[in-house]
C-alpha cells in the first residue's frame, strides 16, 4: 500500500479531476471555482487541465447556478456544484429539495439527477454566524438526498468519488478546518460506499459515534479516557443517508453505552437522529441513556473564545463519556 | 419507615409464590435478614427473609395463598414510626408542585432538602459512603431501605436518620408522580432491568449505584461478572416477548415469558395449583426448550467393564458408597474440560461460552424433575462428588433446596438406568445447549476380536440444540466421554 499522504484539500481535487478524466460528462460549476482555484484553494489547477468549459465560475448567484447543475444532471450531465459555504445551502433549498431529490420519484424514474452539491461545514473558523454553520442535518432529512461526510482526506477522496458516480443526488459537507490536514490517500482509484460505517477505533466501554469534524476530536478523546482505563470505541458513519444504523446499534449493544458528536446544532440534529436510533435498536442493551454533544444552540458567535465554546471539544468529549461511564 | 415484604422472584419462569407457612406473627418484632416465612417458589422452598428490622404487620398473605411475584405481602413497620400502609395516601401531600418541575420535598423540620444528586461532569468521583458524614442509625436506617447515602444531601452536610426517612419518601413521590399508579416504579437501566429479568431478581431487591439511585447492569448480581458466569437457571428474554402482548398462560411461550416482572390476571391459578409449581415450570421449560431448541440426538454404546472396575475400587479405597452417577459427573466434567465448547448458550443470535464446569443432576420428584448443580465438578474428587450428590438428591426430595443449589448448571446428566431403560432421548434443558442420557448397564452382545461376546455396555444419548452446537462438536464431545469410560484410567495419567 501506499504511504504518500495529501491534505485533505488535495484529496478532494484528486477525487475530482481522476472523475472529470474519467468521464467527460462531470463538470464543475460554482463561484470561484476557475480562475481564483477557490477561496479555500482546494481547486487549483483544475481550470488550467479542464479549461473554462468544463470549470465554470459563476456570478454570486446560488439559486441560479444550482438550477443549471440540476437542469444539467437531468438531461446528462454529472456536475460538481460548489457551493462555497454550508450556510449557503439556504438559498439552493429549492433546487435541492424540490427538484433535485423529487425528479427521479415523480417521473416513475424516467429522470435521474446524478448531481453532487459540494459544500462545507464547521466552525472555529473566526468566520462568524453566517459562515460558521453545519447544516447537514437539513438535507439528510429530505428523503431523495445522499448527505455525506468525509472525517478525513482518505475519506474526502474515496467518498467524492461515489458520490460523483451516484447516480442520485448527493450533498457532501467538507469539514472547512480540516482542509490542511494531512493523511495517507491512495494513489489511483478507489471508492467509499455509502451507508457503510467505519469503526475508527475499537473499544468495549463506551460506543462514541462521530461524524465529519467530529471524528479527529473523539479520537482525541479516547485516547484521553484510555489514561484512565475507559476503552472507547469511536465509530463513523461516513454518510448521515443512507444510514448504517446496524453498525451504530451492533456497537452500542456490545458497550451499553454511547455519545453521538456532531458539529451541527444539536437541537433536532443529526445526533438526535442517531441516539434514537440506538435508543430503539440496542435499548435492552443500554446501562445509561444515549448522550448528545452538538454545536450549542447559538449563532455561532465572532469571538474567539466564545466560538470555541461552541462546539465539542477532546476535553468535553472526554468529561461526557467518562460520566457516562460513572468513572 | 416500613419496609414491604414482598412474594421473591427466584426463577425466570416464576410467576407466583406460594406462601408456605408463616414463621412470625403479625405484630412479632423481627431483625433483618431473620426468616419470617416459608414460601414454594418455582422448583425450591426457600425461607423468606426480613427485609428490614421491626414489626411485622399488615399481613396480606394467608397460609396457602399464591400471590404474584413482586407484590406486598406484609410490611415491616419501624417501631418508631406510624404504619403507613404500601399504597398510603402520604405520597398525595408531597406531590410535586406545579408540572415538569424536577420533584423536590418541602423540608419537615430536620432541615434537610433532598435533592436529586446531578449527574455528569464533576460527579465522576463522588463520594464513598465511608467518607460521608453520617450518623450510625442513619447507616443503619439507609442500609435497610437500599439506600446509597451518596445521594442524599443535607444542608448542613451530615446526614440524621431523618435526612435518609425524608430521601426514602421523596423516590417513593418520584415514581409514583411519575406513574400515576400506586406502585413504586424502581429507577434501573434497560439493560440492568434486562439482567434482572433474565435472573428472576426484583429490582427492589437491589441497591443502585446510578443517577437518583438508579440500578444499573453491575448492581444485578452475577451481571457484573464477564459474560459466561452467570446463573443459568434463566432463560434469554428476546425482544420480542418484551413487545408482544403476554399471552394466555399455559400456552407454552419460551421460558423468558414473565421474569421477575409482577404479572396480573392470577384467576387461573387454582387450576394450576393442583398440579404443583415443580411440575408446572417443568411443562413450561421442556415445551420452550422443545419448540424453540432443534434438537439432534447423538447415539453411543459404550463398555463398562472398565468402569466397573474402577468403581469397585474407587468404593474399597474411600469407603464411601459411590455410585456409576458420580462417576460419570467426574467423567463428563472432564470431558466438558477437553471440549468446553458444549458447556454454551445460544443467547440473541450469539453463542455464550460457560467457563466453570457445573454439572446438572436430574432428579425426579414425586411432583416433577428438579436439576441441582455439582459446581465446578472438574475440580472435585470422587468422594466429594458422592457427597454433594447424596446431600442435592436428599434435599431436593425434602424440597429444601435452596436457589444457588439449582443455578449455574451448564451441562445436564439424566439417568433412567436404574429403572431399566435401555436408552432414551431428553430433552435439552435451556439455555444449556446439551443433556446426557444415560440407559441402564446391562449385558449385551458386542464383538470384541471379530466374535461375539457378552459383556456390560451403556447406551449414553446425546441430545444437542442446534443453534448452539453442531453434529461434529457434539460428537467430538461424545467421542471423548466415550474414550473416558472405556478407559478411566486415562483421567489418572
Amino acid at each position: 500500500m501506499s504511504e504518500r499522504e495529501l491534505t485533505y484539500g488535495e484529496a478532494v481535487k484528486e477525487a475530482i479531476a481522476e472523475e472529470m478524466r474519467r468521464d467527460p460528462r462531470v463538470f464543475l460549476i460554482g463561484e470561484d471555482v476557475a480562475e481564483a482555484g477557490h477561496p479555500f484553494k482546494t481547486l487549483v489547477g483544475l481550470v488550467q487541465e479542464f479549461g473554462t468549459d468544463r470549470v465554470i465560475d459563476t456570478p454570486i448567484s446560488e439559486p441560479g447556478y444550482a438550477g443549471i447543475g440540476v437542469g444539467a444532471a437531468m438531461t446528462g450531465m454529472r456536475p460538481v456544484v460548489d457551493v462555497m459555504f454550508g450556510d449557503f445551502i439556504t438559498l439552493t433549498m429549492d433546487q435541492m429539495v424540490n427538484q433535485a431529490a423529487k425528479a427521479h420519484y415523480m417521473s416513475g424514474g424516467k429522470i435521474k439527477v446524478p448531481i453532487v452539491f459540494r459544500t462545507t461545514l464547521g466552525a472555529t473558523r473566526r468566520s462568524a454566524a453566517q459562515h460558521s454553520q453545519s447544516l447537514h442535518a437539513w438535507v439528510s432529512h429530505v428523503p431523495g438526498l445522499k448527505v455525506a461526510l468525509p472525517s478525513g482526506p482518505y475519506e474526502a477522496k474515496g467518498l467524492m468519488k461515489t458520490a460523483i458516480r451516484d447516480d442520485s443526488p448527493v450533498v457532501i459537507f467538507e469539514d472547512k478546518m480540516m482542509y490542511r490536514v494531512k493523511g495517507p490517500v491512495p494513489e489511483g482509484d478507489y471508492t467509499i460506499p455509502f451507508g457503510v460505517a467505519e469503526v475508527k477505533r475499537a473499544g468495549r466501554d463506551v460506543t462514541i459515534v462521530a461524524t465529519s469534524s467530529m471524528v479527529p476530536v473523539s479520537l482525541g478523546a479516547a485516547k484521553l479516557l484510555e489514561d484512565v482505563g475507559i476503552s472507547a470505541e469511536v465509530i463513523d458513519p461516513r454518510t448521515t443517508w443512507p444510514l448504517d444504523k446496524q453498525a451504530l446499534i451492533d456497537s452500542a449493544r456490545k458497550t451499553s453505552r454511547a455519545l453521538v458528536v456532531d458539529e451541527g446544532y444539536e437541537r433536532y440534529g443529526v445526533t438526535a437522529e442517531i441516539a434514537s436510533v440506538i435508543g430503539e435498536g440496542a435499548f435492552y442493551y443500554l446501562d445509561a441513556p444515549v448522550k448528545r454533544m452538538g454545536a450549542m444552540d447559538v449563532p455561532v458567535p465572532f469571538s474567539p473564545v466564545l466560538e470555541d465554546l461552541t462546539v465539542p471539544s477532546e476535553q468535553t468529549v472526554f468529561e461526557a463519556a467518562r460520566a457516562l461511564c460513572r468513572r | 419507615m416500613p419496609a414491604n415484604v414482598i412474594m421473591p422472584a427466584l426463577e425466570l419462569a416464576q410467576e407466583t409464590g406460594k406462601l408456605l407457612r408463616w414463621i412470625k406473627a403479625p405484630g412479632d418484632m423481627v431483625r433483618k435478614g431473620e426468616p419470617i416465612a416459608e414460601i414454594e417458589t418455582d422448583k425450591v422452598t426457600v425461607e423468606l427473609e426480613a427485609p428490614a428490622s421491626g414489626i411485622l404487620q399488615d399481613v396480606t398473605a394467608q397460609e396457602g395463598d399464591v400471590v404474584p411475584v413482586g407484590h406486598t405481602i406484609a410490611i415491616i413497620a419501624d417501631s418508631a414510626s406510624p404504619t403507613l400502609s404500601p399504597q398510603g395516601g402520604r405520597s398525595g401531600t408531597l406531590a410535586p408542585q406545579g408540572s415538569g418541575a424536577v420533584p423536590t420535598l418541602s423540608p419537615q423540620g430536620s432541615g434537610a432538602v433532598p435533592t436529586l444528586s446531578p449527574q455528569g461532569r464533576g460527579q465522576g468521583e463522588g463520594p464513598t459512603s465511608d467518607r460521608i458524614k453520617a450518623s450510625p442509625l442513619a447507616r443503619k436506617v439507609a442500609e435497610a431501605h437500599n439506600v446509597d447515602l451518596a445521594h442524599v444531601r443535607t444542608a448542613s452536610g451530615k446526614i440524621e436518620k431523618a435526612d435518609v426517612l425524608a430521601y426514602v419518601e421523596s423516590r417513593r413521590t418520584v415514581a409514583t408522580a411519575g406513574n400515576g399508579g400506586p406502585g413504586t416504579i424502581v429507577a434501573a437501566s434497560p439493560k440492568a432491568r434486562r439482567f434482572a429479568a433474565e435472573r428472576g431478581i426484583d429490582l427492589r431487591a437491589l441497591k443502585g449505584s446510578g443517577p437518583e439511585g438508579a440500578v444499573l447492569a453491575m448492581d444485578v448480581p452475577a451481571a457484573a461478572e464477564p459474560t459466561g458466569t452467570g446463573p443459568l437457571t434463566s432463560a434469554p428474554l428476546t425482544s420480542a416477548l418484551l413487545t408482544l402482548p403476554s399471552p394466555q398462560r399455559g400456552e407454552g411461550v419460551a421460558a423468558g415469558e414473565g421474569g421477575g416482572i409482577p404479572r396480573r390476571g392470577v384467576e387461573d391459578a387454582a387450576s394450576q395449583e393442583k398440579v404443583g409449581t415443580v411440575w408446572r415450570v417443568m411443562a413450561e421449560r421442556m415445551a420452550a426448550s422443545w419448540t424453540s431448541a432443534p434438537h439432534f440426538f447423538l447415539v453411543r454404546e459404550v463398555a463398562v467393564a472398565r468402569l466397573g472396575a474402577w468403581l469397585d475400587k474407587a468404593r474399597a479405597q474411600t469407603g464411601v458408597r459411590i455410585t456409576y452417577t458420580d462417576l460419570l459427573i467426574k467423567l463428563v466434567a472432564a470431558a466438558i474440560v477437553q471440549h468446553p465448547r458444549v458447556a454454551v448458550s445460544w443467547r440473541d443470535g450469539v453463542i455464550e461460552r460457560h467457563p466453570d464446569v457445573n454439572v446438572g443432576l436430574a432428579v425426579a420428584l414425586e411432583d416433577g424433575l428438579v436439576v441441582p448443580v455439582i459446581h465446578r465438578a472438574d475440580t472435585l474428587g470422587l468422594k466429594e462428588i458422592a457427597a454433594r450428590r447424596e446431600d442435592l438428591v436428599a434435599r431436593a426430595q425434602a424440597g429444601k433446596l435452596r436457589p444457588a443449589d439449582i443455578q449455574g448448571g451448564v451441562f445436564t446428566i439424566s439417568n433412567l438406568g436404574m429403572y431399566g431403560v435401555d436408552a432414551f432421548s431428553a430433552i435439552v434443558n435451556p439455555p444449556q445447549a446439551a443433556i446426557l442420557a444415560v440407559g441402564r448397564i446391562t449385558d449385551r452382545v458386542i464383538p470384541v476380536d471379530g466374535k461375539p461376546a457378552v459383556q456390560p455396555t451403556m447406551v449414553l444419548t446425546l441430545s444437542c440444540d442446534h443453534r448452539a452446537l453442531d453434529g461434529a462438536r457434539g460428537a467430538r464431545f461424545l467421542g471423548a466421554l466415550a474414550d473416558l469410560i472405556e478407559e478411566p484410567l486415562t483421567l489418572l495419567v
